[in-house]
């Protein structure tokens, strides 16, 4: 029961992030403000629902069971180091392309 | 001409449309396949070959001729990359640029002079050079290892979860196109030269068809694993397993040297000197 809990909480707070990333993305004024919310939300986000359901299925502990909540880590551990390396490449070559950040009172891209 | 063309393509489309209306409905228990072949497959795998997953002996065990000339497929696309793109003239490029490793300093040879640097010193530079970024570089430089450490796993797990040779060998060759991408073509050239990729492929096929054939020269059929009981351990059941898998790596293998080789064509123009 307390387990049940804490893995809806866990699972619901990630929907939130993926919500309030995707509403960036699609709100923000220009392609490095727009980054900002895909990279950093989606990792948190990718986080709390993976480690959701590496809870969820722990229990009862076997050594299956563990095995795959092991395996469940690892995913969120490569997606933490990918995806911000992932979104710098992305601003780098936006950078190096010569795209100009939005300042205030610009007209929206 | 082009009304021709409009005219053929029209009429063959309508003709596959009217076509479809034959078909039985989509999930349809009466259907001819789910009458025959497919309560088989689900309820004799575990039983004939010893794997958990269906898909995998499927496609390699009873469908095993359709996935080896898939492999087959597979090679000949890389071969026609090969010989469609392949510049085979070794031609002195206008000019090019080295810098000193130490110093950090850059000059250029004018074109078609030929001089020979210690490669110890001086670092070839491409046309179109940016500068190498720090965190992408070590972030993927650690990254690599365990792509591949994953794509091996993908290859051998194939028998109890997804996965399996097709899937195996893309993210293993994803591995070696993303050294290329982070670092440079030369980077990536040096770890996966041209001939291993190329060998690759051809090896791949090989390695399934020599399966096919090993079992002809045991006295069953063409692709029949059991026959493999008489060189492995485990009886024919298992046999039937360990064929399967003999069979994805080559798979994999074919996957591998084939994508590796097709990007290296294409992000070369062919002459493999520099790239992405």
């Amino acid at each position: 029961m307390v387990i049940a809990l804490i893995v809806i909480v866990c699972v619901v707070a990630g929907l939130v992030f993926f919500a309030g990333g995707t509403l960036g993305l699609l709100r923000f004024p220009d392609f490095y403000s727009r980054l900002h919310p895909a990279g950093k939300l989606d990792t948190m986000g990718a986080l709390l629902v993976i480690l959701g359901l590496a809870i969820h299925q722990l229990f009862p502990v076997t050594l299956g069971s563990a095995l795959t909540g092991l395996k469940l880590i690892l995913i969120v551990v490569f997606v933490f180091l990918a995806s911000p390396t992932a979104t710098h490449a992305i601003v780098d070559a936006g950078f190096r392309a010569g795209l100009e950040p939005w300042k205030k009172g610009d007209p929206w891209r | 001409m082009k009304t021709l063309g409009l005219i053929i393509v029209v009429l063959v489309g309508a003709v596959l449309v009217y076509a479809t209306v034959d078909f039985p409905p989509f999930g349809d228990p009466a259907s001819p396949a789910s009458l025959h072949v497919s309560p088989r497959y689900i309820e004799k795998t575990v039983e004939e070959t010893a794997v958990p997953n269906a898909v995998t002996s499927v496609l390699a065990d009873y469908r095993g001729f359709d996935t080896m000339f898939e492999t087959t497929v597979i090679f000949s696309a890389g071969v026609a990359c090969f010989l469609l793109l392949r510049v085979s003239r070794r031609r002195p490029p206008a000019s090019r640029q080295y810098r000193h490793r130490l110093t950090g300093l850059t000059f250029r040879v004018k074109d078609g002079r030929e001089i020979s640097l210690p490669l110890r010193d001086f670092e070839p530079l491409d046309s179109i050079w940016t500068p190498h970024d720090f965190i992408i570089e070590k972030v993927c430089r650690y990254l690599i290892p365990f792509i591949q450490l994953f794509g091996l796993y993908v290859i051998a797990h194939g028998h109890e979860s997804p996965g399996g040779g097709f899937q195996g060998g893309v993210i293993l060759g994803a591995s070696i196109i993303l050294l290329s991408v982070s670092h440079n073509l030369r980077t990536a050239l040096q770890r996966m030269g041209e001939k291993a990729s190329a060998l690759f492929s051809p090896f791949g096929v090989l390695i399934y068809a020599g399966t096919g054939a090993l079992c002809l020269v045991l006295g069953y059929n063409f692709l029949d694993y059991q026959a493999l009981a008489a060189l492995l351990p485990g009886g024919p059941i298992m046999a039937r397993s360990h064929g399967i898998f003999l069979v994805e790596v080559g798979v994999g293998m074919a996957v591998m040297g084939t994508m590796v080789w097709i990007f290296k064509n294409l992000a070369s123009l062919g002459r493999y000197d520099e790239g992405l």
